[in-house]
């Protein structure tokens, strides 16, 4: 049985995420459900450059802003429908990033960060005085989805869920190819890496795009289920704050942290904001749980984790420093580089 | 676009210059801090709200005017300074990400705090002189309008920088910061100590930026949420001066004060924060040294 549950968790988990809006009809779960694997894809996306290279924007959601904007913009001057054009005009997004990546690759650091905050707040301000484009600050409406309102949110959660799976294909991918190698010998020592061949500005810049491809298709299909969009909302440094922290509470730099992050954060998120009422209060309880994620637990749920078990077999089996390949391209990806073998072989 | 006269545009400048020199306080412990720990504190601009509202309750409280209430408010934000460095920022070691996102969760904390507190209603400290202004005569049919809270906040904003850079230039403490600055494993080996020049830093920085805070208060209005728009504004101004650079930041106030009071006649005040914004951008792709700073993109 429990080897039977390490194999196939996966395919287990995603049975419990098909069968979940079954079981709870009312149309809160089907909300919560759709909230917690938009910020969860989000994160799968923002993890590609936060986690494999280390650059950390908190101005990833000025492309969920937009996309949230062309899909609508879409939908009320061409009538496309939302469902495909979300994944497409992300694209377009995506090609946006891949400018925009250019030109931020240059900042390092703190000066990156502070780069991604100003891109955000520049869109945020422009989606709010362009009236003529984006109706300024009451925003803009859509027509609803056109299935019955007692599916409610539920086609939205299965269109969302296939995303994620989507997204985090794409992010295993990445992190066992060449290029995700590439990218965590970013993280671990740019100028090393630079040297070792990796092409570290081409690196981060794809890497940015690809990270803004997810958060863009999770503000198309965000606006879709809206119907109606603001730019307070739209363009919302919050939302980069919910990816992160996932992210940084699941582990950052793995595959799966930023999905476990998402599936603790958001119902947790939900039960304080029940529990308590006023948002100002949820924002300085969200506060003081990234200060505690960063000081108590700054890798991550999974690392640690992984860590933890790490040492009991050690002390337990014969094969003691026996490791997997994922674990060793965490530590030091440069340096293997150096062996100048292609990886994976 | 619309454009001034003459006489207009010479009123606006010289109001710009008296912002920009509030804002020059304002941002000075945020331009030290980073020149000696590396951290851009993004926290900074809601602690600068934080002491705005002492100010605001003292003052609605008890009377107390913000000029007279940072006497006690200075202090305390200095020790707050000088403990959050210790207990929270130095623990974490200098990954300038990591570090980014602790003081960005800071600052939502405070703003949450002070928002479940005191609502979303904004604020702001009216005294018995907040709306008299200083006219000054300047030839025949030119008479410039001085408000004495913007003339306040300039005058005291000089007082803040003229003891920041005796404190740096004269005393022993300004030139074990001044060494850690310049480089800190040297400092170091001569017999500086660092983590307490970190904290104190910390500490000044926080005290300044109370100073701030008090004469914020009294100019403009502010709920809990104003601290968003406030640290994009101080990163435009520091990353201009050039990060570290307290003269760089001095210039940087000014000019952009001129440039966002010039921006909200000419086009309107809903666009002119995107001055601030293009500014910090550009800065940070084009001369990421700013004016007078070191290089920072390895910051």
């Amino acid at each position: 049985m429990g080897r039977f549950v390490k194999r196939y968790w996966m395919f287990l988990a995603l049975a419990v995420l098909l069968v979940y809006p079954l079981l709870y009809r009312a149309p809160y779960y089907h909300v919560l459900g759709f909230n917690t694997l938009l910020v969860a894809t989000a994160a799968t996306g923002w993890n590609i450059l936060g986690g494999y290279t280390g650059y950390k924007s908190l101005g990833h959601s000025a492309f969920f802003g937009i996309n949230a904007y062309l899909v609508a913009i879409a939908a009320n001057k061409l009538g496309w429908d939302p469902l495909w054009s979300a994944p497409l005009l992300a694209l377009v997004v995506a090609s946006v990033a891949l400018v925009l990546g250019w030109i931020m690759a240059r900042a390092k650091g703190s000066a990156f960060v502070i780069a991604t905050i100003a891109m955000l707040l520049i869109f945020r301000l422009l989606a709010l005085n362009l009236k003529s484009v984006t109706g300024g600050a009451p925003g803009l409406s859509q027509p609803l989805a056109p299935w019955s309102p007692e599916l409610s949110r539920m086609p939205f959660y299965y269109y969302m869920l296939f995303w994620l799976v989507v997204a985090l294909l794409v992010s295993r991918y990445i992190r066992r190819s060449r290029f995700g190698l590439g990218l965590l010998a970013i993280r671990d020592d740019e100028g090393k890496a630079n040297m070792v061949g990796v092409n570290t500005t081409l690196s981060k810049v794809l890497a940015f795009s690809a990270s803004a491809y997810f958060i863009a298709l999770g503000g198309g299909i965000w606006s879709y289920a809206q119907t109606h969009i603001a730019p307070i909302f739209a363009f919302n440094i919050l939302n980069d704050v919910d990816t992160v922290l996932a992210t940084m509470l699941g582990g950052l730099g793995t595959v799966w942290g930023p999905v476990l992050g998402a599936f603790i954060l958001i119902p947790a998120a939900d039960y304080i904001l029940f529990k308590f009422g006023a948002s100002q209060f949820h924002l300085a309880v969200f506060g003081v749980l990234m200060v505690a994620i960063i000081l108590f637990l700054p890798r991550g749920i999974l690392p640690s984790l992984r860590d933890r078990l790490a040492a009991r077999r050690e002390t337990s089996s014969a094969f003691a420093g026996a490791r997997s390949m994922e674990e060793i391209s965490d530590d030091r990806a440069a340096d293997q580089l150096e062996v100048g073998e292609p990886y994976p072989p | 676009m619309s454009f001034p006269s003459i006489n207009v545009l010479i009123q606006v400048i010289v109001i710009g210059l008296l912002t920009g020199g509030v804002y020059a306080v304002m941002v000075s412990g945020l331009t030290l801090i980073f020149g000696v720990m590396k951290i851009i504190n993004i926290a900074h601009a809601a602690f600068m709200v934080l002491s705005a509202y002492f100010a605001y309750w003292l003052f609605s409280g008890f009377g107390i005017d913000p000029i007279l209430s940072m006497v006690a408010i200075v202090p305390v934000f200095f020790l707050i300074g000088k403990v959050t460095q210790h207990r929270i920022l130095a623990p974490v070691g200098d990954d300038p990400g990591l570090l980014v996102l602790l003081t960005f969760a800071l600052a939502i904390t405070l703003e949450g705090v002070l928002g479940s507190i005191s609502g979303s209603t904004f604020r702001t400290v009216r005294t018995g002189y907040t709306s008299s202004i200083v006219p000054v005569q300047l030839g025949s049919d030119l008479t410039l309008r001085l408000p004495v809270v913007r003339l306040t906040g300039f005058v005291a904003s000089f007082v803040v920088l003229g003891v920041l850079w005796l404190m740096l230039n004269r005393s022993s403490l300004g030139r074990a910061i001044r060494a850690t600055i310049q480089n800190s494993e040297a400092a170091q080996l001569v017999g500086v100590n660092i983590s307490r020049v970190r904290s104190t830093t910390f500490g000044i920085g926080l005290a300044s930026v109370a100073i701030g805070g008090a004469l914020f208060s009294l100019i403009f209005s502010f709920n809990g949420s104003s601290h968003v728009e406030w640290i994009s504004k101080m990163l435009a101004i520091i990353v201009l001066g050039g990060l570290g650079s307290l003269p760089g930041a001095l210039i940087a106030a000014l000019i952009l004060g001129v440039a966002e009071a010039v921006s909200a006649v000419t086009m309107t005040t809903y666009i002119s924060p995107i001055v601030f914004y293009l500014i910090l951008f550009l800065t940070l792709i084009l001369r990421p040294q700013g004016l007078m700073g070191a290089k920072v993109r390895e910051g």
